[in-house]
């Protein structure tokens, strides 16, 4: 009964899904079990991070958030559903420039053309880098890496003066391509269904590189995953300040349109130069209802040569990165600031630090120095703080960091040499 | 009854009224006060400027001008200046004093800007003279419209000590006023005259020194952000500059900051700053001070110009014998030694410090790092901004600062991304190695009528970013880590003596005119890719490079200076090459 009923809501969601669900049924029920579709690991880490223990929600059970406003955790799923949440299975697109996507099954794959033909069944790239960019995999495989956003890193203008053409919703850095992209590889050429896997679960380099060769891949790096030594730079995003603003106070703001949000950098360059006062309004991408108030966002810095590291729940070592250490901020329309600046919940950073692959393979390794020199790196100049929340790990022990100092290390690097 | 007494209130309306005109006809009655001019007898209750021109002496007309002799306000103004501080009136005024001062001020960098716009000249391909004197007064009036020069008339020339304050939209960053752009410390409010001191505080050093290399900045802990103004506080930006149009983070504040809350001027001289008398090229030379003048001081008996600066700066203790820098052989009066006992008084309020002198362990003395500016190590980070994206609209308009009105062509400034952390390294103007950092990278557009012209001039520069901390930078961040060597953010490893490298900026792709990574000072193989703006100024070179890097074999296991093959390094490896001791052992 219950599986009826979620099916029934579901096609509610996708009216599209309908056409397919008389032929696909199987993959249309799998659909509905999949994170693409309830986006509960997004949901659920950032719920955590706001200070809401055990969250285990979806993104069609996710609850509106509560008119009395206390603490961040009371704002998170305003938050989501009016900032995180512009990109699920429901709804179209965001309004970003080359963002532009269908909805439901579509969102992924082709049409069949009018003859009943299928169209080639490969999900093109573009069709994922939609959602997949910006601060996440997926724009990182093409090597690019989002700009700042204040209007002064928009550079270089083009021909006629005007500010470069954004690509998946903010300008970038084109920085180190993934070598699986340079041969021409797509997404979908790694996460499929083949042989019967789950495509939503992470790949294994192993599945394709088998036999590795034994001279490179010493013992005591075992429990290192391939992405922690092959991948070239990552993503490390320190601390975002987020901001929901009731007032209409827009003027600010003049040089920091550009948020990574389609939405928002139409509204605020209409608000900008409208000499009516026009109402602070963003969607709820949920219901698609306009909503009071406005969320704004901004970084402390971000960084693609920075590296952390951190054990996940086998023990395997994996790149970490911040994402994201919130500050948190909501101000009424009556201009009271409910919550100013907070920044943790009980004592606890606002913060989920992730181990994650990053797309950005390359055939020689990172030099053992990346890794082995990770604590003397810095040289006592960031004053931002260590990560303490790790969502799906934890960091390298003191026993790890010391191995990563030892007479045993030395003596095998200086074989290298 | 009536009438008598309309009489009487018309008589004595009429008797006040021509007794206020015999009084407002009559010369006011000179006061007494006729030294040391009649000024005094109006303005005796303006308050005196500093300790060092009490109004008893000096009066008003000795500095401002006008009749000093006339009793009456038309006749004692003509003539006087509102600010004889300009140089121009400085020249008639001050000068009588300050006699070699003003001459030095009008020949210094700080009022001719002319390292900027000979360095800015030479990078943009328009002179071959790296070594030019023309300066902001040079160039008023010509008639020159080349590239550098309009780029220098609307983003630079804003500062410089002559400038003029009136013409400043924002005053809160007003500057110019001749010696009161640094000297004043309050401004002239009815009958409180500007206070001016010679205890400059930091504050009137940061109106100009903000931006560029941003020394002013750093040496407080003050990083320009990117710019989001984030955290949010009280619903708005934190962390805003006092122009409120650019924003900061903390970073570690420079030791002479923390801990003793020194000034500029407790190391700066006043021939460093206000000049020598010679018309310099670049700040170097004008420049006086050096760490081992303090730091490693010579001694000498307090000369007169010493007793005189500490006399005006009424707190430092008068000096007796005291350090002297080695360049214009200054007198450093706050720099004092007493019964073998170095102490360092700050300016501000004569407070003494113990001066620490530098050490003589093997990593201030041992050969191998002979050539390493102080600045090298103990700097702990920099202010990098990648991409200078200038664009110039020919068809715009824009303030000129030295003609001081809106004229054609329009710059805006554009950027790639900024960093703080492990500065380049490289040979700095004193042939030494010092951090390097952008100065400037400017990839231009020109947009003009009909058409569009571009050019690129990329350059690093090498200065003392004033990040000092006592923990210098650790080895493998200079000897490993590829940003630091200047080859840019990347992965570096190194085998058989061969240094690979494989960056990860993109500059082609990412719209750049040139192939090379943006943040690449040179290449691996030693080829430097970006210009500098000192003949002597480089990158590292190959064998430098591979040296280096390959130093980091001995590092890998001997990463602190305390160990033993560093006491006689020279002999150390003299018996490890010749087989006597082994690696690893």
């Amino acid at each position: 009964m219950l599986r009826l009923v979620t099916i029934f809501l579901f096609l509610i969601t996708f009216i599209e899904a309908q056409d397919c669900i008389q032929c696909h049924k199987k993959e249309t029920i799998k659909c509905q079990n999949s994170n693409h579709y309830t986006l509960k690991n997004a949901i659920n880490i950032t719920r955590n991070a706001w200070g809401i223990k055990d969250s285990n929600v979806t993104l069609q059970s996710l609850p509106y958030s509560k008119f009395d406003i206390k603490k961040p955790a009371d704002l998170v799923d305003d938050f989501l559903r009016r900032k995180c949440l512009k990109c699920h299975l429901g709804v179209k697109n965001s309004g970003e420039k080359g963002m532009k996507r269908e909805k439901s099954c579509l969102a992924c794959h082709s049409k069949h053309n009018n003859k009943g033909k299928c169209q080639p069944k490969k999900i093109p790239m573009k069709k994922c880098l939609t959602c997949h960019n910006k601060e996440f995999v997926g724009t990182d495989y093409m090597g690019l890496f989002p700009k700042d956003y204040h209007h002064s890193f928009r550079a270089p203008l083009k021909k006629d003066g005007s500010y470069p053409t954004q690509k998946y919703g903010i300008d970038y850095h084109n920085l180190n391509q993934d070598i699986h992209y340079k041969l021409g590889m797509s997404c979908v050429d790694c996460h499929n269904n083949k042989n019967g896997k789950n495509w939503e679960k992470s790949v294994t380099c192993k599945e394709c590189h088998k036999g590795l060769s034994k001279n490179n891949h010493k013992e005591y790096h075992s429990n290192i995953s391939c992405s922690a030594c092959h991948s070239s730079w990552s993503m490390s995003s320190y601390e975002l300040s987020v901001f929901r603003d009731d007032t209409g106070d827009y003027k600010k703001w003049k040089n920091l349109v550009l948020q990574e949000d389609g939405y928002l950098t139409k509204f605020l360059t209409k608000a900008l130069k409208s000499k009516k006062k026009i109402k602070p309004v963003m969607p709820d991408w949920i219901d698609m209802k306009l909503k009071k108030g406005i969320w704004y966002s901004g970084w402390r810095y971000r960084r693609w040569e920075d590296l952390v590291l951190g054990t996940d729940e086998k023990g395997i070592i994996k790149i970490l990165r911040p994402m994201f250490q919130y500050r948190v901020s909501y101000r009424d329309e009556n201009g009271t600031m409910i919550l100013d600046d907070v920044a943790t919940s009980d004592g606890v950073p606002l913060e989920a630090w992730t181990l994650y692959s990053p797309h950005t393979i390359t055939k020689k390794s990172k030099s053992c120095e990346r890794c082995h020199e990770i604590n003397n790196k810095k040289g006592g100049v960031y004053s931002l703080k260590k990560p303490e929340r790790v969502v799906n790990g934890s960091i390298l022990t003191k026993q790890q960091l010391k191995k990563l100092k030892s007479d045993y290390y030395k003596i095998e690097r200086y074989k290298e040499f | 009854m009536k009438y008598k007494n309309i009489l009487f209130i018309a008589a004595i309306i009429g008797i006040v009224i021509s007794l206020f005109y015999i009084y407002s006809n009559t010369p006011r009655t000179v006061e007494k006060i006729t030294k040391p001019d009649q000024c005094m007898s109006c303005h005796s209750d303006m308050s005196d400027i500093d300790h060092a021109h009490p109004k008893e002496i000096f009066g008003c007309a000795s500095c401002h001008g006008g009749n000093k002799f006339a009793t009456d306000k038309t006749n004692a103004h003509k003539g006087i200046v509102l600010n004889p501080a300009r140089l121009e009136h400085a020249s008639i005024f001050c000068i009588k004093c300050h006699k070699d001062i003003v001459k030095r001020v009008s020949k210094s960098m700080m009022q001719s800007q002319s390292g900027i716009l000979n360095v800015l000249k030479y990078q943009w391909g328009e002179s071959k003279d790296l070594n030019s004197t023309i300066g902001v007064d040079d160039i008023r009036g010509d008639s020159n419209t080349s590239l550098a020069q309009s780029h220098f008339r609307k983003l630079c020339a804003a500062c410089h000590v002559n400038q003029d304050e009136k013409v400043f939209d924002n005053q809160n960053i007003a500057r110019g006023g001749g010696c009161s752009d640094c000297h004043r410390v309050s401004k002239t409010n009815k009958n409180k005259h500007a206070v001016f001191t010679s205890k400059i505080p930091t504050q009137n050093c940061l109106k100009c020194h903000n931006r560029s290399n941003r020394i002013g900045l750093s040496y407080q802990g003050i990083f320009e952000s990117e710019g989001y103004g984030t955290p949010y506080k009280y619903g708005e930006f934190s962390h805003k500059m006092s122009d409120g149009k650019r924003f900061y983070y903390e970073l570690p504040d420079d030791i002479h900051h923390r801990d003793a809350n020194m000034s500029c001027i407790d190391c700066h001289t006043e021939k460093g700053v206000m000049g020598d008398g010679e018309k310099h090229h670049h700040m170097e030379e004008a420049e006086d001070i050096k760490c081992k003048d303090c730091h490693q001081p010579q001694f000498k008996k307090a000369n007169t110009l010493a007793e005189t600066l500490a006399d005006l700066n009424e707190k430092v203790p008068e000096p007796k014998v005291i350090a002297y820098t080695r360049k214009f052989n200054s007198p450093l009066y706050n720099v004092q030694n007493d019964k073998n006992k170095t102490s360092f008084y700050r300016k501000s309020d004569g407070k003494k410090f113990d001066l620490k002198k530098m050490s003589d362990k093997p990593y201030h003395t041992s050969d191998m790092h002979k050539r390493l500016d102080c600045s090298a190590c103990h700097s702990s980070w920099a202010p990098s901004c990648y991409g200078c994206h200038e664009v110039y609209f020919e068809n715009g308009k824009q303030f000129d600062w030295v003609e001081k009105k809106a004229t054609k062509g329009q710059w805006q400034e554009f950027r790639s991304f900024l960093r703080f952390e492990s500065p380049s390294l490289g040979i700095g103007y004193n042939k030494k190695i010092m951090p390097f950092a952008p100065g400037c990278q400017v990839i231009a557009t020109i947009y003009k009528d009909k058409k569009v012209e571009k050019f690129h001039a990329m350059a690093m520069a090498g200065w003392d970013p004033h990040t000092t901390q006592k923990e210098v930078r650790t080895c493998v961040d200079c000897h490993f880590n590829p940003a630091s060597l200047g080859l840019g953010r990347g992965n570096l490893d190194i085998k058989n003596d061969k240094i690979l490298f494989s960056p990860f900026y993109d500059s082609n792709k990412s719209g750049m005119p040139f192939s090379y990574p943006i943040d690449a000072f040179v290449s691996k193989e030693g080829k430097q890719f970006q210009t500098t703006s000192r003949k002597e100024a480089r990158s590292f070179n190959k064998d430098e490079l591979t040296s280096i890097v390959s130093a980091y074999k001995c590092i890998l296991c001997h990463d602190n200076y305390g160990d033993k093959i560093y006491k006689n390094f020279t002999k150390s490896k003299e018996l490890f090459y010749s087989g006597k001791t082994k690696c690893l052992d």
